[in-house]
């Protein structure tokens, strides 16, 4: 090579590195809750081997940057929900391109006009809404349009470990575990267990916590046919029915039927440790759960794992608590090309659904449900029923969170005995209403 | 030459009627360069942001959006709002709690810390190293203190045979467990405010008071405390107005519960300012916080001064 080409050549090549900013990949910003396992799963593309919320997720955008090379994803992980740091960023207008949100959150944002519609990108890429379960549809559709694309459903579940109820003699003939049908029989069957087992018949995670309370409620208002939110502007939670689901769990407090001091990371290591008998947790920890009892030597294992919808304990709608997570797309303008990779993105979350429903949530498509993929995954057979029993609170009713924690923390303190239940409820009322009065 | 010399005899008197120089100390305008700066970001950073949050404190107000004017209608719904006002009592508690003791704690140890051992010097380290430590990483640390089950504290008393009291859940526990993690955080700078004004007290006095025959509780008495008395009331401003900002350790160790007995009143503001969105609430919030540390350190100041002119 004479000195003349090899100079061609490095300059050639040094305008290809110059230009190459010019053919660079679509950048995109995608903010997420679920947690961060990049020590396990950072590099991560087979999907397949991925355990866990985290771990999915993780290999999933893995892999769509290996499989488009023309976008890529830079992913922000925040700590669940991440509202705060996302309302901030948003007021900023440093939004991410792409962000969890769960289905009761989208409302908030979609009200202001922060998120983008969707209708016509998901149509671009031949996704239709008519794929998605009625519930993701309705959890995803604000004003008639779609505002987040949904990929899952979940709610609260019964997480049991069969080795201790065999011990209390809560098991039926077939192998399945005996589920109270009334706070009564709740109770009776929480006294049983606890004087064969010498263990408190629930795990809860009751320390500081408000989420757990808030979904416990809204479960039993639901069974009690109790609209209490016939007016999304406005509340009624002083009520009998009510006042009912507070006396229980009160009850199964002052008894001792339940853990008391855990929370939530607590919670689950006494689950698994066999400290109780009923976790309740959500759709999240079934992959988990199964794991650890298919592990030797763990207390699932030794005598099995179950996993069930809360049991329906009053004489009303067959209904619990339902909630879902979405992909929303922050409102900006953008170039086509962005467009068309936030697209792709979420085409790719829509074909890898199936995957992501390996975690314990519920598919947010019809087809994958219907799917002999996923009715072979373990425990679908008890909890798919969700999808049907499954109620979230009207779309209309805004800042989801903030009444979440305000029920929770009026319930909490009725329980533990710190407020008398009638002015905790009262309270829980008025607290909700001013809020809502003043959005 | 003679004219050369009879030059300053005959400038003397055109010299006496010349204007006088420039005074240096006269006020100008090209002065304000030097404080420019300073006056810039004063402005911007201190001065606008508290005009701002008095403004949007009369406003209803959310996080995108500034809305109708209010008048005093924040203020009043703060007045009628119970965990608010459980959040000032929380406050109180916790200042309460943590600003005489790190006063006493601080005091106690600079005491026994100021010599010039090696000893000392290790320990004195060892105290004040809490101090760079994150609020993050200090919650974390006393967080495995105080799990049950599996924590420090539980494990201990499982010697025992003894449940460890829940500092995280327990109503009547939770702020005395924040408040544990903050005076283990916070202990080093009033020791080492203590530890400098202790080593500024004249020897001689000590020398003085030996050849008296005075005894140790007498000298601490006459002669360490009334020296030390200036920096005292330091500390105690300084933690005052410390302590009245508790959020990080309430945040990350009980979440505000329960049942919001140990929300301070900057948690509240977050909650409601940036939870909630509303914005106009959390503004009228933080002006009365304003007020209570503004009102809570000028009485302290003016309660030591006015003692100090007596004596």
């Amino acid at each position: 090579m004479t000195m003349r080409k090899m100079l061609f050549a490095a300059v050639s090549a040094g305008a290809m590195a110059l230009a190459s900013p010019s053919l660079a990949a679509t950048e995109l910003t995608v903010q997420r809750f679920f947690g961060a396992c990049d020590a396990d799963f950072g590099t991560n593309t087979d999907v397949g081997k991925a355990v866990g919320e985290c771990g999915i997720i993780t290999s999933l955008i893995n892999k769509f940057n290996a499989d488009n090379p023309d976008v890529h994803v830079n992913v922000a992980t925040v700590e669940w929900p991440g509202y705060d740091q996302l309302t901030a960023q948003f007021a900023s207008g440093d939004a991410p391109d792409i962000v969890t949100i769960h289905e009761s959150a989208l409302s908030d944002y979609q009200s202001k006009g922060l998120l983008m519609p969707l209708d016509d990108l998901l149509k671009s890429v031949g996704v239709t809404p008519d794929a998605f379960t009625d519930a993701a549809r309705n959890g995803a559709a604000k004003d008639g349009k779609i505002y987040g694309l949904p990929i899952d459903s979940w709610t609260m579940l019964y997480h049991i470990n069969m080795d201790l109820f065999k011990q209390a003699d809560l098991v039926n003939a077939d192998g399945t575990p005996i589920l109270p049908k009334s706070p009564e029989e709740l109770l009776a069957q929480a006294e049983q267990f606890k004087q064969k087992t010498g263990k408190p018949y629930f795990v809860q995670n009751l320390a500081n916590e408000t989420a757990l309370y808030t979904r416990n409620l809204y479960t039993y208002l639901f069974q009690q046919n109790s609209d209490f939110f016939a007016d999304p502007k406005h509340v009624k939670l002083n009520t009998p029915e009510a006042k009912k689901v507070v006396e229980m769990y009160k009850a199964i407090f002052d008894k001792g039927y339940t853990t008391k001091d855990l929370d939530y990371g607590g919670a689950i290591n006494a689950f698994l440790a066999g400290e109780g008998g009923v976790q309740l947790n959500g759709t999240w920890v079934v992959g988990d759960n199964n794991a650890q009892s298919e592990t030797k030597g763990t207390a699932l294992n030794k005598d099995g794992y179950a996993v069930y919808p809360y049991p329906q304990l009053f004489g009303g709608a067959h209904a619990q608590y339902a909630d879902g997570h979405t992909w929303a797309v922050s409102q900006k303008d953008r170039t086509p090309e962005q467009t068309a990779a936030i697209g792709k993105f979420l085409k790719f979350f829509a074909d890898n659904d199936f995957d992501w429903s390996r975690t314990g949530h519920l598919p947010a498509y019809k087809a994958i449900i219907a799917s002999e993929a996923f009715k072979a995954l373990p425990h679908r057979n008890t909890i798919t029923a969700v999808a049907d029993l499954g109620k979230p609170l009207p779309s209309a009713v805004q800042r989801q969170f903030a009444i979440q924690d305000i029920i929770g923390e009026e319930m909490s303190a009725a329980i533990t005995g710190q407020k008398d239940i009638d002015a905790a409820l009262a309270d829980m009322e008025s607290r909700v209403n001013e809020l809502l009065a003043n959005i | 030459m003679a004219d050369q010399l009879a030059m300053p005899h005959t400038a003397t008197p055109a010299a006496s009627v010349r204007t006088p120089s420039a005074d240096i100390y006269a006020p100008q305008w090209r002065n304000v360069i030097f404080v420019a700066p300073f006056l810039f970001f004063f402005t911007t950073l201190l001065l606008f942001p508290l005009l701002w949050g008095i403004w949007l404190s009369f406003h209803k107000a959310d996080t995108f959006s500034s809305g109708n004017f209010v008048g005093l209608g924040n203020y009043v719904r703060l007045y009628h709002d119970k965990v608010f006002l459980q959040s000032i009592w929380n406050t109180f508690y916790f200042v309460l709690l943590t600003v005489p003791t790190l006063a006493l704690i601080g005091l106690f140890l600079a005491l026994c810390l100021n010599r010039r051992t090696r000893t000392a010097a290790v320990l004195r380290t060892l105290f004040f190293s809490s101090s760079v430590l994150s609020v993050t990483i200090v919650t974390l640390i006393w967080r495995i203190v105080f799990i049950p089950n599996v924590g420090l504290l539980s494990t201990i008393y499982g010697w025992f045979g003894a449940t460890a009291p829940a500092f995280i859940s327990n109503p009547s526990l939770a702020m005395i467990g924040i408040a544990i993690a903050t005076l283990w955080w916070c202990i080093g700078l009033p020791m080492m405010l203590f530890l400098s004004a202790l080593q500024q007290i004249p020897r001689d006095i000590y020398e003085a008071a030996a050849l008296d025959n005075a005894n140790r509780w007498q000298t601490l008495r006459s002669i360490t405390l009334p020296s030390i008395k200036r920096t005292f009331v330091l500390v105690v401003i300084i933690q005052i107005v410390l302590q009245f900002q508790l959020f990080g350790q309430a945040w990350l160790m009980t979440r505000g519960g329960p049942n919001n007995l140990t929300k301070p009143i900057v948690l509240y503001i977050y909650d409601t300012a940036f939870r909630r969105w509303d914005l106009g609430m959390g503004a009228a919030a933080s002006e009365i916080l304003f007020i209570l540390i503004l009102v809570a350190a000028m009485a302290q100041y003016l309660v030591a001064r006015n003692k100090g002119d007596r004596a």
